[in-house]
């Protein structure tokens, strides 16, 4: 308790006092054979603490550690699914038991309210206009076609994509560890949700041509004194990140601030979706699990099921006109 | 316990914010919230599959007759982290589904709540049990 209390007090003094957001530690970091800062190994970013900060603590960036421990206490009850719901349309998109989730149960280490640390009110900037259209555009289109077929669906339920496996890794539901590999010139990240190994340059070499674009955008890396930072384009028009634009410019920053914590911080850079750019920041956990493949095509009969189930409703639908 | 209090009051809205979010597929989607059912069955074997583990299970009606089931469950990768392994639900078991059909009426249901006969969960372990995923205890 007594080590934990310290080490958040030391991060979130360092972050409230606006010193940057490395914290300023008497710990050498470890180093890999050929001398980088280590980030190697599984970790995890399980945490309940939400992206963005509920209006009732606008007031307030961060908790006292025994305000955290409360949070916890009352949102991890909160969240149970084993409690039934009243309403069937909850109670159904619970889905199955609480063993099943792993949504975490503390908040970050810094005991910050929100992950988004800028703006300072913890919240997403506004959308652009374009924003808001191309919002409005895809929402009108799942209306009219939820379930035509596979692609009408998402990119989750296609094994395609999940929308927190990054870039930029948010924590989700279940699957939150990651196992990162270092070579001299290369960082691996692989990601437990969907399975994906993102491979990272160290070089200098330049972004892919504008026109080449893949799903999890091309990134380039190095080291700032202890801090890898990771540059990432080319993402596809179908990637959208909380709905980004194909041009989304994405920068992650990770340090090791002690040999259980890395912080990993990423800022959202998209003219074109928000009218500024964001900064989100989440503390990793070392983790003693290892990390299991997610093989999301092996058994996907949700996908077979919910089709089945639209085409059912429309049988339901026309029978009902016709009487 | 002046703070304790606050932040009781400063929570409420925050914890309607904090509400589940949705696994891999919408299960409402797939599965109809006016169709609840609760199958007594036995189990013939669970598949231990992503994205989703399933379990089947024969279910016998009052004339006796025999109805195989599909039961939807989460992704096998937590349970394995909780302890839970392709020991643990075996064939012959007993078990009771707590659930919703699928929307096109098929023998598929959503394993909403499976217990034992005597009403004790099958997949025991909730998150902060300190499985190994689980961020460590302060």
């Amino acid at each position: 308790m007594k080590l934990q209390c310290a080490l958040v007090s030391v991060l979130a003094a360092s972050m409230c006092a606006g010193q940057g957001l490395t914290a300023k530690k008497a710990w050498t970091p470890l180093r890999t054979a050929n001398g980088q800062p280590d980030l190697q190994g599984v970790w995890t970013n399980a945490t309940i603490t939400p992206l963005e900060r509920p209006a009732d603590l606008a007031a307030k960036p961060f908790f006292t550690p025994s305000e955290a421990a409360a949070y916890e206490k009352q949102v991890v009850e909160n969240a149970n699914v084993d409690r039934r719901r009243s309403d069937v349309t909850t109670d159904v998109g619970l889905a199955y038991n609480e063993a099943w989730w792993d949504r975490g149960t503390h908040v970050v280490k810094t005991l910050r309210t929100s992950l988004i640390v800028d703006p300072a009110d913890g919240k997403l900037p506004a959308l652009t206009p374009e924003g808001e259209r191309r919002a409005a555009a895809l929402a009108e289109r799942r209306r009219l076609h939820p379930a035509d077929g596979p692609e009408d669906r998402g990119l989750t339920e296609r094994c395609i994509l999940w929308p927190t496996a990054g870039p930029p890794m948010m924590p989700s539901v279940y699957n939150n560890n990651y196992q990162i590999f270092q070579g001299p010139e290369y960082v691996a990240i692989m990601v437990e949700m969907i399975h994906d190994v993102r491979i990272i340059p160290l070089d200098t070499r330049p972004h892919l041509p504008s026109g080449v674009r893949q799903w999890l955008g091309d990134s380039r890396g190095h080291w700032e004194g202890n801090t890898l930072v990771v540059d990432t384009t080319n993402f596809t028009d179908k990637t959208k990140f909380r709905g980004s634009s194909e041009n989304l410019h994405l920068t992650e920053r990770f340090t090791r601030t002690d040999p259980d914590t890395i912080l990993y911080e990423y800022t959202v850079n998209d003219p074109a979706t928000w009218t500024k750019p964001w900064t989100a920041q989440i503390t990793m956990t070392k983790s003693a699990s290892r990390v299991y493949e997610y093989a999301c095509h092996e058994g996907n009969y949700g996908m077979m099921g919910i089709l089945a189930g639209a085409r059912a409703e429309e049988t339901s639908s026309a029978n009902a006109g016709a009487k | 316990m002046r703070s304790a209090t606050r932040i009781g009051i400063v929570m409420g809205a925050a914890l309607l914010a904090a509400a589940p979010v949705w696994a891999h597929h919408a299960f409402a989607a797939e599965f109809d919230g006016k169709k609840p059912v609760k199958l007594e069955g036995t189990v013939t074997k669970m598949e231990w599959i992503n994205p989703h583990a399933w379990i089947h299970i024969d279910v016998k009606d009052a004339d006796g007759k025999v109805t195989n089931w599909m039961v939807e469950c989460g992704t096998p990768n937590t349970l394995l982290r909780r302890g839970v392994n392709k020991n643990s639900v075996t064939a012959g078991m007993a078990i009771v589904v707590d659930g919703y059909q699928a929307k096109d009426g098929s023998n598929r249901a959503n394993g909403r709540d499976v217990t034992f006969p005597d009403g004790k969960k099958v997949f025991l372990g909730n998150t902060g049990t300190g499985a190994p995923g689980d961020a460590p205890e302060k």
